[in-house]
């Protein structure tokens, strides 16, 4: 799930900076993840059912129920990217700079959500709170990438809408990959700590 | 409730070592571990009824408020009226009524005068949750009731003496489920006005009806603590381990 996830947005970003249509295969992948999520949580269900697990199994079975909902989220955001290079068209046809941005941004987001699925593989704790230092990062350019849009008068209205959207949704995957490395930390310590 | 530095043996064998614990008054305390833990053991110094056994012996303290139980001007009859016991298997005496099951334990230390009795034994198997179920046939015999009623009996038959802390040993190991989640129900609400031990062999037991947790282990106390605490983020290995089911 946590591949698919990973691929889903890396699609659709791929897709909305090359101006490729994408949107059919990054649905495809949302539906399927959210069907995914769904099968996650029933199972988490019939495990507390079941087993009543405790400790660190609990905290486990929780934050693997909590993840699935994240990963569905990316899903829904990749979508959201795909559809929007759909309507509005890709980042071909916007300033180079712009261009550059979102890739930039892009790539730091895929980075954070890279991360917290390694963290999530082995349960590392450690590796998971490295991500927080991305998300500062994220967050700034998301803020930078606003103001310095506002000064261009050279943007047309399709290349101001779709990037403004496009970097918030991205805002957006990098909280939920922040959110799963906050589940990996709670997994290994049972602390909860806010990583954003 | 405190025990200080509680040792106990059986002949040579050490059941407890060294068990240091503060039972906070008005709550349930669980107390879990795999077999021969020396859970019982350690609820049997609490009142006294460990040194009934053949051979055993302890040191130690237990204070019951601030006084030690095992000082010599203390009598362990009184110790065990303040601190009343449940036991495994339902065992209300088998020769009586349900109405005397309840009495007996009044009428022998002489405290209630019959007047008050009829009312004593009424408000002990309300307490008891069994009032209604038994009201209309307390002169029938204790051991025609189903198993978890007789249960409830003896929880009434220790309430009628007003101890101060009721232990319980494996009260709900013979009982079905209905009767067991009556049984839990009754321990959440006697905390109110007593404080509450349980040994059980049954985790989720320990994790529904205790406000704090302690996990033995070879007659040690390895982990004590409120018990949301104990099943969500123990802090020992070792209690992972046991409640995980990695081991016991």
């Amino acid at each position: 799930m946590g591949e698919l996830t990973y691929n889903a947005v890396a699609l659709s970003v791929e897709g909305y900076i090359a101006g490729k249509r994408v949107q059919p295969k990054v649905s495809e992948m949302s539906e399927m993840l959210v069907s995914m999520s769904n099968q996650v949580e029933d199972r988490t269900f019939e495990l507390i059912a079941r087993f009543q697990p405790v400790a660190s199994d609990l905290r486990t079975i929780k934050s693997y129920m909590k993840i699935a909902y994240d990963f569905a989220r990316y899903g829904r955001y990749a979508l959201d990217i795909a559809s929007i290079n759909e309507r509005l068209g890709g980042l071909t046809a916007c300033e180079a700079w712009i261009r550059d941005y979102v890739a930039e941004m892009s790539e730091k987001v895929l980075i954070m959500m890279r991360t917290s699925l390694n963290a999530l593989k082995n349960h590392n704790p450690e590796l998971a709170q490295t991500v927080s230092k991305i998300e500062e990062e994220v967050d700034a350019m998301y803020f930078g990438f606003l103001d310095k849009l506002v000064k261009d008068a050279q943007a047309t209205n399709e290349c101001t809408i779709s990037s403004v959207l496009v970097v918030r949704y991205l805002e957006r995957i990098a909280d939920h990959a922040i959110y799963v490395a906050e589940a990996v930390v709670y997994i290994g310590t049972g602390k909860k700590l806010t990583l954003g | 409730m405190q025990s200080i530095e509680l040792n106990a043996w059986f002949g040579a064998k050490q059941a407890l070592k060294n068990v240091s614990l503060n039972i906070q008054a008005n709550a349930v305390t669980a107390i879990i571990g795999p077999s021969g833990c020396g859970k019982s053991t350690f609820i049997r110094c609490l009142n006294r009824m460990h040194e009934l056994v053949p051979g055993a012996k302890m040191s130690g303290q237990v204070l019951l408020d601030g006084k030690n139980i095992y000082s010599a001007d203390v009598d362990p009859v009184m110790i065990r009226r303040r601190v009343g016991m449940v036991f495994q298997k339902p065992n209300p005496f088998p020769t009586m009524s349900i109405y005397d099951n309840v009495a007996a334990g009044l009428r022998l230390t002489g405290a209630k005068k019959n007047k008050n009795l009829d009312e004593e034994v009424k408000r002990s198997l309300e307490q008891a949750t069994l009032w209604n179920e038994v009201k209309d046939d307390l002169k029938k015999s204790g051991t025609s009731l189903s198993g978890g009623q007789q249960q409830r009996l003896c929880i009434a038959r220790a309430i009628a003496l007003q101890p101060e802390v009721i232990l319980m040993d494996e009260p709900c190991s013979a009982l079905d489920p209905i009767a067991t989640a009556k049984i839990e129900e009754l321990i959440v609400s006697l905390k109110h006005d007593y404080t509450v031990v349980i040994v059980t062999h049954n985790m989720q037991q320990a994790a529904r009806v205790s406000d704090f947790t302690a996990f033995m282990y070879l007659g040690e106390l390895v982990e004590f603590g409120p018990t949301k605490e104990i099943f969500e983020n123990p802090k020992s290995e070792l209690t992972e381990k046991y409640i995980t089911g990695e081991f016991g």
